[in-house]
C-alpha cells in the first residue's frame, strides 16, 4: 500500500479501526436525523393538527382583536411609522416571526398606535406560495389579510410539498370567519393579482430577495431595510426602538 | 504527525466558511452568494438540527478537528476519523436536501462538503500512518 508516495504497511487492526469508526459516524448522524429531524417533524404535525381544530383561530382574533385593519394594512392609519414586512407564506422563520413575535409587535407598537404594519407578500420559496398569497390578498378585500396570513402560518407544511391547497385555503379561511367560496374566487381576480405584482416589484425595488425582511418608514422618510439580529421578541423589538428614536 | 499542517489549514478553512454562514444565521442577513441559493438553503428547515444551527455544529466540529491535530496518539487520530466521517455523512445528507427538497444550491456549503472531504482524507492518512497504537 502506498500513501502520500510512500510505502506503507498498514497494520490489519488499524483498517479495522478505520472501518468501524467510519461506521460509528454513519449510526450516529443517521440517528441523529432520525431522531431529532422526526422530532421538529411531529412537533410541526401537531401544531398544526392543534391549530385545524380552531385553536389557530383564536389566536389569531386575539391578536388582532379591536385593531383596525385596512386591505394590507394593520393598525392606525394615523400611525407616524411604518412597518412594511415581506413575507412568504411557505418561509419558515416568516412562521416564526408570525407566530413568536408579531403578537408582541402588535401589544407593544400597533395597538398604542404608534406604527402601522403593511404586509408585502412576494414568493421566495417557490410556485406553491403564489397559492398562498393569492388567499392572503383575496382576505385582504374583506380586511382580514392579517388572520389569513397567520391561520397559513399555522397549517405551514415542508418548502415546495405543495401544502398550501384549495381545501387548506378553505380551511383557514373558514377558521378566520371569512366564506371559503368567497375567498376561492377572490383569489383569481385581478386585484389580488394586481397586490402580488405591487407587492413584487416594491420588493424587488429595494433589492429584496430573503423574507421575512423588514422596512420601516418614518414620517417624511424614505422606506429602509430595518436590521435586526434576529426574529424572537428580545431580539426584534430592540432594533424596532432604535429605528423608533 | 506530519499531517498536522496540512489538516489544520484544512480546519482553518472550514472554522472561516462555519464561522461566516453561523454569522449569517444569528444576524438574519443574506450570505454573499454567486449560485442564487444561498438564502433558500439558510432559510431552510434542512439549516437547523434541533433548534441549532448546522453551520454552528460545523463550526464547532472543525474547532475539534483542529484540536486533535495537534494531539499526538491513536486515540486522537481515531477521533479524528470519526468527527470528519460525522462531517462527511451529514455534508452529504445536506447536499441531498439541497439538491430535492431544497432545489437550490449553496456554494458556501459545497465548499464545506470539499473540505470536510479533504479534512477526513487526510485524517485517514493519519490513522493509517500514526506511529505507535
Amino acid at each position: 500500500m502506498s500513501l502520500l508516495g510512500h510505502p506503507v504497511v498498514v497494520p490489519r487492526n488499524r483498517l479495522l479501526v478505520l472501518g468501524a469508526a467510519i461506521a460509528a459516524a454513519v449510526v450516529a448522524v443517521v440517528v441523529i436525523v432520525v431522531v431529532v429531524g422526526s422530532g421538529s417533524g411531529s412537533s410541526s404535525t401537531t401544531t398544526t393538527t392543534a391549530h385545524s381544530g380552531g385553536g389557530g383561530a383564536t389566536e389569531a382574533r386575539s391578536t388582532f382583536a379591536g385593531i383596525p385593519q385596512h386591505d394590507d394594512t394593520l393598525g392606525k392609519a394615523s400611525a407616524p411609522v411604518t412597518l412594511t414586512v415581506f413575507e412568504d407564506p411557505q418561509c419558515p422563520f416568516c412562521r416564526q416571526w408570525n407566530i413568536d413575535t408579531l403578537p408582541t409587535v402588535v401589544q407593544n407598537y400597533v395597538r398604542s398606535g404608534r406604527i402601522k404594519l403593511v404586509y408585502r407578500g412576494v414568493v421566495v420559496i417557490g410556485d406553491n406560495s403564489l397559492v398562498g398569497l393569492a388567499a392572503i390578498y383575496a382576505a385582504a378585500e374583506q380586511n382580514k389579510l392579517w388572520q389569513m396570513a397567520e391561520a397559513l402560518y399555522e397549517r405551514q407544511g415542508d418548502e415546495n410539498s405543495g401544502w398550501i391547497t384549495i381545501p387548506v385555503v378553505r380551511s383557514a379561511a373558514k377558521e378566520i370567519g371569512l366564506s371559503p367560496a368567497q375567498v376561492t374566487t377572490a383569489m383569481r381576480s385581478a386585484a389580488v393579482t394586481s397586490a402580488i405584482r405591487k407587492s413584487a416589484a416594491e420588493a424587488q425595488s429595494l433589492g429584496i430577495n430573503g423574507t421575512p425582511t423588514f422596512a420601516i418608514q418614518k414620517p417624511l422618510g424614505p422606506l429602509q431595510q430595518l436590521q435586526v439580529s434576529g426574529l424572537d421578541p428580545g431580539d426584534f423589538t430592540p432594533a424596532l426602538d432604535q429605528a423608533l428614536r | 504527525m506530519r499531517l498536522r499542517t496540512p489538516i489544520a489549514a484544512a480546519c482553518m478553512v472550514g472554522i472561516a466558511i462555519a464561522a461566516y454562514l453561523t454569522y449569517v444565521h444569528y444576524a438574519h442577513t443574506s450570505p454573499v452568494c454567486t449560485t442564487g441559493g444561498c438564502e433558500k438553503v439558510q432559510k431552510s428547515k434542512y439549516a437547523e438540527l434541533g433548534g441549532v444551527p448546522v453551520a454552528l455544529l460545523g463550526l464547532i466540529a472543525y474547532v475539534t478537528l483542529l484540536a486533535l491535530a495537534f494531539v499526538r496518539g491513536m486515540n486522537a487520530a481515531t477521533a479524528g476519523v470519526f468527527t470528519a466521517a460525522v462531517g462527511v455523512v451529514f455534508s452529504g445528507y445536506l447536499l441531498w436536501a439541497q439538491l430535492g427538497p431544497i432545489n437550490a444550491i449553496c456554494q458556501w456549503c459545497l465548499g464545506n462538503d470539499v473540505t470536510i472531504a479533504v479534512v477526513a482524507a487526510l485524517y485517514v492518512v493519519r490513522l493509517l500512518t500514526e506511529e505507535g497504537g
